[in-house]
């Protein structure tokens, strides 16, 4: 049984005269110049313009980092920022408690207990 | 790299997406690749096999984005009237009536018929930068002289 290879290969060499004489029927009818063309100074012009662009992205990568670590900086900064304000926060509801409790001491004397306080101490 | 290659490499591209202005913007944009991509650029490859390839990318690329937006029956058409128009092709009629044909082949195609036809590039350096077999390219460009030469019975 013929493999896969050779049947390509066969099909290659019937098909390969057969386009030597297509291609030779172009080649006499239409050459093989190239009918295009291009501006004055084109190629002259080209690397200047390309480096210019490769120039601009190296620019502007160099701003996306800038701006990256200015916002990580910034991310840091305030996170500091806030830390230390709920730290101080926590201080403070720390204190108004103890203030609290305090009150609430001095308010658990009664009337009576203020009232033989007093005719003691006369 | 742009000096030395820039003209190889542009009319492989020009060939390809046939407008002086086009080629211009896929040139462009094929060393901006080449300038991000150098690091994973391999030593073993050629730097032109490997440019070209890059150019040749591009290209297909800017043909299947523009084929999106013109309706099928216009293609031919808009091809013979942009070369008739385009002040940057050389061309007479007859060579128009050439670029026209080979237009109608398909995109991969027409890539394998150019660089064989015009550049008599060999099998084995096209299978090199395509990355496709030998045979397969054989069969592409007979294929695609086939269709050429049937483009033209037609109208004979």
């Amino acid at each position: 049984m013929m493999t896969i290879d050779h049947r390509q290969q066969d099909q290659e060499q019937l098909q390969q005269p057969a386009t030597e004489a297509m291609e030779a029927k172009l080649l006499e009818r239409f050459g093989a110049e190239k009918p295009f063309a291009v501006p004055d100074g084109y190629f002259d012009r080209l690397p200047g313009k390309v480096m210019g662009r490769i120039a601009q992205r190296k620019r502007r990568r160099l701003m996306w980092r800038w701006a990256a670590a200015a916002v990580l900086v910034g991310c840091v900064a305030t996170g500091s920022m806030f830390f230390e304000r709920y730290e101080e926060q926590q201080t403070a509801e720390a204190e108004n408690i103890q203030y609290i409790e305090d009150a609430l001491d001095y308010s658990m004397i009664d009337n009576m207990s203020i009232a033989s306080y007093l005719t003691e101490a006369e | 790299m742009v000096r030395e290659y820039q003209e190889p490499l542009y009319w492989q591209i020009r060939r390809m997406v046939l407008s002086h202005e086009d080629a211009d913007d896929v040139l462009q944009n094929t060393f901006i690749k080449a300038w991000g991509a150098i690091d994973s650029f391999r030593q073993e490859s050629r730097l032109q096999t490997w440019l070209f390839r890059i150019a040749i990318n591009e290209s297909l690329n800017h043909l299947s984005k523009k084929k999106q937006t013109l309706s099928l029956d216009q293609t031919e058409g808009s091809v013979a009237d942009m070369l008739a128009s385009d002040s940057y092709f050389d061309g007479d009629e007859v060579q128009q009536q050439f670029q026209t044909a080979i237009s109608t082949l398909p995109d991969k195609q027409r890539l394998v018929f150019n660089l064989k036809y015009f550049d008599e590039m060999k099998y084995e350096d096209m299978s090199d930068m395509l990355g496709t077999s030998i045979g397969a390219l054989k069969a592409s460009y007979h294929h695609a002289i086939k269709k050429i030469c049937a483009f033209f019975e037609g109208r004979d």
